[in-house]
């Protein structure tokens, strides 16, 4: 009923079952030769080419991410949060998925109205420049408004996401900042010299003060995470996790109270300094460079127009005055040299001269301040009255080397060695600096006026507060810092040859403050506690023998007002040094600004 | 053959057995089931875990079980008397597919029959062999030229339609397995050797006529590292996924290049790397040994068969499934172009794992339905 399948002879059926049976081990061989084949590619990639397709297959797998660290807090000498990380919105935008880059700029435009347009133009074409598939964060912070505006219509505008970000905030705003400084991006010749490892991830660096002389400090080590990702580049899951060093919390010996009430005695006077600091061990409690200006600008970099004003501005704010800013000391160095003159046996202390208004050599007639004249007057009277011509005829006897000699070591000079960086070093005249400068040899007129700190004298606030401090400690060669934990070797002592000779220095500065005489006796009056002072007067510039019309001249060259003091007088707790540009007279304008500094920190700690 | 004369047919055919009452032949039943096992946990793996997939493939496999043991009850005269129809209506819904079939891919290549979508160049896989030694059947030994001739025809009318659809790598294979029928049935040496010489002359006129995508297929493959993110992409991740397995492999579900989906298709036609990946270099030896011991079985079936026609089916089925692994393996480890081809038993998918168990189906049809007569 089925068909038969077998058509052949059976001797045809043999042969050809013989062929077919050859033709099958042929096949067979075959089989095995490509299969052997096949196992050697195998062997070849599995074995000989392990390592590299290993190496490949965990490329693949694994990309390493940065984890930047958290920035180190700055707080005050009372734990006050000066510097701090806030979380802030913004918007991340990817270009490679936007439609149209002009829409979205329109977008953003119509959605944060606050946004300065010039900021947002230098944003878009910073982002028109850069990679396709690179995100780049717009430098703005969003209010919880504009956030949740966003929010509500980010479906409407691809390649733009909101995000979370830690911003440095400066609470005090403009408080402070020569001292503490600010954080803005990292520029690219910053980059060209930073470790690059240790800031992948970071965005923002120190720029000045605080924030850039303990940046490494504050910045911390970035961490490492491993992540297995997938094809499309996904995070499936993390694997190993260095975790970020975050950054050193820092305090200041700054008091941020203190500080504010210094700045808020520039009324008037929009340009000056007050360096107060503590004199048994260079803390610094207010670190004053008027004017200021808000470091918050900065971080996520300032704007065009607020930058030029500021670069425009006449009175310079950028400039730091505590540390940069050099003025003719004036009287205030007198207490300095009448030391050096009695330690030097230079002249007894009681010895007195007479001023008759002025100091005549070699045919030139240099003023005192009086033009009347102080009459007879000793070392005491002479820095109580501060007595110019009893310094011209001191100087001459002492010689511009003694004068520096005895100077030097309070630091006159030289840079004080402050935690912040790029301090001047000011001027400390002698007979070799000027040879080595100007190539000139030492003239003794130039002495007369360098004994009452003209000429080519020079200090920063800085200076005056750290020799003052060290006037008041007993010699203790203190180094101003503004960084409270920083390990410290202990102050070098200045030698004295008689403490006596100290005593009487100091005694005549309460006396400038106390004394019935002294220059600053309408402040030293109802002060609760007794103090010591000098004030000072420079000259901006000489104006030679024509007469000192304080109204007929242009402001910016009415002389500075100086003044240093400390307090309490028997156990002295702050130094304080002010300069106000162009204030008139030191007993004036900047007499009362240190004692209301005084008095406020005194307040607390008497 | 060592396996063969052990085999457990000879122990029921004394004594019959459940396996003999259904037709089964136990040693390539057991081929078989390992290298289904294999495959269900492969699919696993490279699906990730998912157990959604895993059933479905549990179900093609009972499925395609089913049709083993239908096709293996059917005595090898009624596949006889059925083949020039079954080529008949193959060669119509070729035909059909050219005019109104599916595009998938972009290749037309699929009949839609509303529930069901139907392959005809998979069933012409099957149909193909058994037309040709259906012509040889009646064959005086050796073959005429003529006879030979009319069978090259065939394969070539065949290739033709499959290749317009275009489909150049399937109507290469079904071609093959036309071209093993004439092997078997004793074409001369003299011919195979002219024909792999002509093959290499008419490279350059093949490569003239070929699609832009098999064109790129070609230079991809000769070198993968040119387009690294492109058309190489699959390749280079292929052998990534082979290399780093090594020898010991990086264990069961431990393929990142498939989990992470850095290999493409790693359930279906890049189902090798994972195994590769996961078992490495044993793994291979193991799978490929398995597959040279269900050919072996069936070449051996092909060597007992009783007629031309059964025995040039037997033997040439066994050699495309041969060709399929190797260019399947071959592929995906760079030797060989990328052609769209499963790993025949072990590939998560339905259409050519059902072509395969009727194929196994049959040849246990041949090894079991034999006339008591001879012995």
């Amino acid at each position: 009923m089925t068909p038969h399948l077998d058509f052949n002879s059976d001797a045809e059926s043999q042969a050809m079952k013989q062929l077919f049976r050859g033709r099958i081990l042929f096949a067979f061989g075959v089989v095995i030769l490509l299969f052997s084949v096949l196992i050697g590619r195998m062997a070849y990639l599995q074995w000989f080419d392990f390592e590299r397709y290993h190496l490949l297959a965990e490329d693949n797998r694994i990309s390493v991410e940065t984890l930047p660290p958290t920035r180190g807090k700055i707080y005050d000498r009372n734990q006050i949060l000066l510097a701090d990380n806030q979380p802030v919105f913004t918007l991340k935008m990817t270009r490679e998925k936007m439609n149209d880059v002009d829409e979205v700029e329109q977008q953003i435009a119509e959605l944060l109205p606050n946004l300065d347009q010039q900021r947002r133009e230098d944003f878009f074409e910073k982002l028109r420049r850069t990679s396709r598939s690179k995100s780049l964060l717009l430098p703005y912070s969003l209010s919880e408004e504009e956030a949740a505006r966003f929010a509500a219509r980010s479906h409407l505008i691809p390649g733009v996401s909101l995000t979370a970000r830690l911003k440095r905030t400066y609470p005090f705003g403009a408080t402070g900042v020569h001292a503490l400084g600010y954080v803005g991006r990292i520029n690219s010749k910053e980059l060209s010299k930073l470790n690059e490892s240790e800031y992948r991830g970071t965005e923002v660096i120190g720029k000045s003060g605080i924030e850039k002389f303990y940046e490494k400090r504050l910045h911390g080590l970035p961490g490492i995470q491993q992540v297995e990702t997938n094809a499309r580049g996904r995070v499936l899951r993390k694997l190993e996790t260095v975790p970020a060093v975050p950054g050193e919390d820092i305090q200041l010996t700054i008091d941020i109270g203190l500080q504010q009430f210094a700045e808020s005695q520039f009324k008037e006077h929009k340009r000056g300094s007050i360096v107060a600091m503590d004199p048994q061990n260079g803390e610094i409690l207010a670190y004053v460079s008027m004017p200021t200006f808000d470091p918050n600008l900065f971080v996520d970099g300032i704007d065009q127009k607020s930058y030029t004003s500021l670069l425009k501005n006449p009175h310079k704010p950028f400039i730091n005055r505590g540390i940069n800013g050099k003025y003719p000391p004036g009287s205030t160095i007198k207490p300095f040299v009448a030391l050096g003159a009695i330690e030097n046996n230079i002249i007894s202390p009681n010895k007195k001269i007479y001023d008759p208004g002025y100091f005549e050599y070699k045919n030139h007639r240099y003023r005192d301040w009086k033009r009347t004249g102080h009459g007879l007057v000793d070392m005491h009277d002479a820095i109580v009255q501060s007595c110019d011509t009893y310094f011209y005829e001191l100087s001459l006897d002492m010689g511009i080397d003694t004068i520096h000699d005895a100077l030097s070591p309070f630091g006159f000079g030289q840079k004080t060695g402050i935690d912040i960086p790029g301090e001047s070093k000011g001027i400390l005249p002698s007979q070799a600096w000027k040879r080595e400068t100007k190539g000139l040899p030492w003239y003794r007129g130039e002495t007369i006026i360098s004994s009452i700190g003209q000429g080519y004298n020079l200090t920063t606030p800085l200076q005056l507060a750290k020799a003052t401090a060290i006037l008041a400690n007993g010699g203790k060669i203190i180094q101003p810092h503004l960084v409270r934990d920083a390990q410290r070797p202990p102050p070098e002592q200045i030698e004295i040859k008689n403490s006596q000779n100290w005593n009487r220095v100091i005694a005549s500065m309460r006396d400038v403050m106390h004394g019935a005489r002294g220059t600053a006796r309408r402040h030293g009056i109802g002060l609760p506690f007794k103090m010591a002072g000098k004030t000072g007067t420079a000259q901006v510039f000489s104006l030679n023998e024509a007469d000192y019309e304080e109204e007929n001249i242009d402001k910016r060259l009415h002389d500075h007002s100086l003044f240093i003091g400390f307090a309490p007088f028997e156990n002295p707790k702050i130094a304080v040094a002010v300069i106000v540009e162009n204030g008139g007279s030191g007993s004036r304008t900047a007499a009362p600004m240190a004692v209301n500094v005084m008095k406020k920190y005194l307040q607390e700690h008497l | 053959m060592k396996i063969a004369l052990n085999s457990p047919q000879t122990v029921y055919r004394k004594n019959k057995g459940l396996l003999e009452a259904l037709h089964i032949d136990g040693w390539l039943l057991l081929g078989i089931l390992m290298l289904l096992a294999g495959s269900t946990l492969l699919v696993y793996s490279a699906s990730g875990g998912d157990w959604d997939v895993v059933y479905r493939h549990l179900v093609r496999i009972g499925f395609a079980m089913g049709l083993m043991l239908l096709f293996a009850q059917i005595p090898p005269n009624i596949l006889y008397l059925f083949t020039p129809w079954l080529f008949g209506i193959g060669i119509l819904m070729l035909i059909a597919v050219i005019l109104v079939g599916d595009v998938g891919k972009g290749a037309q290549r699929w009949l839609d029959f509303g529930p069901v979508r139907f392959q005809p160049s998979e069933l012409m896989k099957l149909v193909l062999p058994m037309t040709v030694a259906w012509l040889f059947a009646h064959s005086s030994f050796p073959p005429s030229y003529r006879r030979l001739l009319f069978g090259a025809a065939l394969i070539a009318f065949t290739a033709g339609l499959i290749v317009v659809q275009p489909d150049l790598g399937t109507s290469l294979l079904i071609a093959m397995s036309g071209l093993f029928v004439l092997f078997f049935a004793g074409l001369p040496w003299k011919v195979i050797l002219g024909a792999v010489f002509a093959a290499i002359v008419s490279l350059p006129i093949v490569w003239h006529f070929m699609h832009a995508y098999q064109k790129q297929r070609v230079l991809t493959f000769l070198n993968p590292e040119s387009d690294p993110l492109g058309s190489g992409y699959h390749i280079i991740q292929s052998k990534i996924a082979i290399g780093s397995g090594g020898i010991e492999g990086k264990g069961f579900m431990g393929s990142t290049q498939a989990h992470l989906e850095f290999l493409p298709e790693s359930t279906t036609d890049f189902i090798f790397s994972v195994l590769a990946e996961e078992f490495g270099l044993i793994g291979v030896i193991i799978l490929l040994s398995v597959y040279v011991f269900v050919i072996a079985r069936g070449l051996y079936i092909a060597t007992q068969a009783q007629d031309n026609f059964t025995r040039l089916i037997a033997a040439s089925l066994m050699m495309t499934l041969f060709i399929y692994v190797l260019v399947n393996i071959g592929m995906v480890s760079g030797l060989l172009p990328v052609v769209g081809l499963p790993l025949p038993l072990i590939s998560y998918g339905g259409s050519a794992l059902v072509t395969l168990m009727i194929s196994f189906g049959i040849l246990m049809s041949i090894h079991t339905h034999k006339k008591m007569l001879t012995k």
